[in-house]
């Protein structure tokens, strides 16, 4: 269970996230909607203590993230998948490399085994392939693919995901949505998405907030999303759910 | 008119001392902050050999080119002046002690510094744009002890082999200027360089390159690692780690030449 209070952040004058309050159930996703540049991602990144907050409390399975020696945050760590933005493949190192480093710093596994989880990993994003490319071989939403498999790659129990159909176009955004909720059923990971692409929230989704302003301004379900009447949410959504199926089982 | 330039030209100049004086507090903390971490496992020995491989290839045509022309131009602008006071013999000698003692340690480190300096800059100052190092960091692998440690020690490994190589290939350089004038077999020439030659003249040319290389390194990776806003960031941390590193290879070798004479008067 993640488990986020009081959160506050600031950069010089520019107050990023003002008194945030945030609670992800054990194997439930939660989308963190808003406009671009509003903190979503500063928050995913204090989750993880990339970034330090200025105060508030962060508790992830009952430790608390801000008062952890480096060595325990480096254990809770290697339970936590993080997707980002650019993917952040290890340029210097081809698939097979970025896929085995965390493999062959935190497991003791032969170097067949490794071979065989990377496989396992590639084969379920579709690119096995891949496994001999470098990063600038491969387009954006491949990119991502491998960065998805690389975050999966210790099978963890949290899942981040920092704008993980941004810059890709439709059909790949969508093929990147689906792999999040194929990989949500198989591994059931507690899982925080970042996003303002609409239909990957309401795609992936068991709970939606709203940031605005540092704060939460909306909590609660797609439906209640879709349905609420506020003029600032009805905004956001017209501009993105013109493609939207109004049939949840067609979402999916 | 005059006074707004002059005014604008001192508020640049003032900036300019700041930033230096900032990334000099940076690198100093970023020094304390390696030897805080060298001596701590892992250590990640394949990937200092992977780097020093790397430094060599990516310096080695360089320095070899510089280093011959080095010794052949040291040597045929001094044979005249020597000839004057009737003591080419000593030519090799003079040579030999020039590189060994000066020319080659600086030169190397200066060169060093704006080929891998630069390189290591803009190599992780991208990884810090492209998240990479975040990446790292979250995936519980020590970016710092990972990226910055093997880099400086390899640096500070590489520089002195380096350097010891450019003596030979500006000596042998100096070789060549002086069968352009005198009648001197290599055998000579290489025994009046040797006779001259002593420890105290080889060792604190070849030690200081240890604090050099640690410097090209330290400095390339502590802006590269702290680059921030985008592509400009990454060229900025690129050519600040040259001008950076080249002026406290140049301070340092002042230092270093008085310790030097302090330790070794003969």
């Amino acid at each position: 269970m993640i488990k986020v209070s009081n959160l506050n952040i600031s950069f010089g004058e520019n107050v990023v996230l003002n008194g945030v309050d945030l609670e992800v159930p054990n194997g439930s996703t939660i989308v963190v909607l808003g406009r671009s540049g509003i903190g979503k991602s500063v928050l995913l990144k204090c989750l993880v203590r990339l970034i330090e907050p200025d105060t508030g409390q962060i508790e992830i399975d009952g430790k608390s993230v801000l008062n952890l020696k480096i060595k325990e945050l480096n254990e809770l760590r290697k339970e936590i998948g993080f997707l980002f933005q650019s993917a952040a493949l290890y340029d210097s190192m081809n698939v097979e490399e970025n896929l085995a480093f965390p493999l062959k710093r935190h497991t003791e596994l032969s170097d067949k085994e490794i071979k065989t989880r990377i496989i396992e990993m590639l084969d379920m994003v579709g690119l096995q392939e891949a496994l001999k490319k470098m990063p600038t071989e491969l387009s954006g939403g491949m990119k991502k693919r491998i960065g998805f498999a690389r975050s999966l790659i210790l099978y963890p129990k949290i899942m981040l995901y920092d704008e993980p159909t941004t810059g890709l176009d439709p059909v790949t955004s969508k093929e990147i949505t689906r792999l999040i909720l194929k990989m949500q059923e198989r591994f059931k990971m507690t899982s925080v998405v970042v996003t303002h692409d609409m239909i990957c929230a309401l795609s992936v989704a068991d709970q939606i907030v709203m940031l605005e302003d540092g704060k939460f301004m909306f909590k609660g379900s797609t439906n209640e999303l879709i349905k609420s009447s506020d003029v600032f949410l009805k905004n956001f959504l017209s501009t993105n759910l013109e493609n939207y199926p109004k049939d949840p089982s067609e979402r999916r | 008119m005059k006074l707004n330039f002059l005014d604008r030209v001192i508020t640049k100049l003032a900036a300019q001392v700041v930033e230096f004086f900032e990334i000099i507090g940076g690198v100093t903390a970023f020094t304390v902050k390696f030897f805080a971490n060298v001596f701590r496992p892992p250590y990640e020995i394949g990937e200092v050999r992977k780097h020093m491989d790397e430094l060599g290839v990516k310096t080695l045509a360089l320095v070899s080119v510089t280093g011959f022309i080095i010794g052949l131009v040291l040597g045929m602008q001094s044979q005249p002046v020597m000839a004057r006071f009737g003591a080419e013999m000593f030519l090799p000698g003079m040579i030999a002690l020039s590189v060994v003692r000066e020319l080659g340690p600086v030169i190397t480190a200066l060169i060093f510094a704006g080929r891998v300096g630069s390189g290591i800059g803009a190599e992780l100052g991208s990884m810090r744009v492209t998240e990479q190092i975040d990446a790292m960091e979250v995936s519980a692998i020590d970016p710092f002890k990972y990226l910055v440690v093997t880099r400086v020690l390899a640096c500070t490994l590489m520089l002195p082999i380096l350097t010891v190589y450019v003596n030979f290939v500006a000596i042998l350089g100096g070789y060549i200027s002086v069968i352009i004038t005198q009648n001197l077999t290599f055998a000579l020439y290489v025994d009046l360089v040797i006779r001259v030659l002593k420890f105290s003249d080889i060792l604190p040319g070849v030690a200081k390159t240890f604090i050099f290389g640690f410097i090209v390194g330290i400095v390339g990776s502590y802006l590269g690692y702290n680059a921030n806003k985008g592509t400009e960031g990454v060229g900025k941390a690129s050519t600040t780690s040259v001008v950076i590193s080249s002026l406290l290879i140049l301070l340092i070798d002042v230092i270093m030449v008085r310790i030097t004479l302090f330790l070794f008067p003969e």
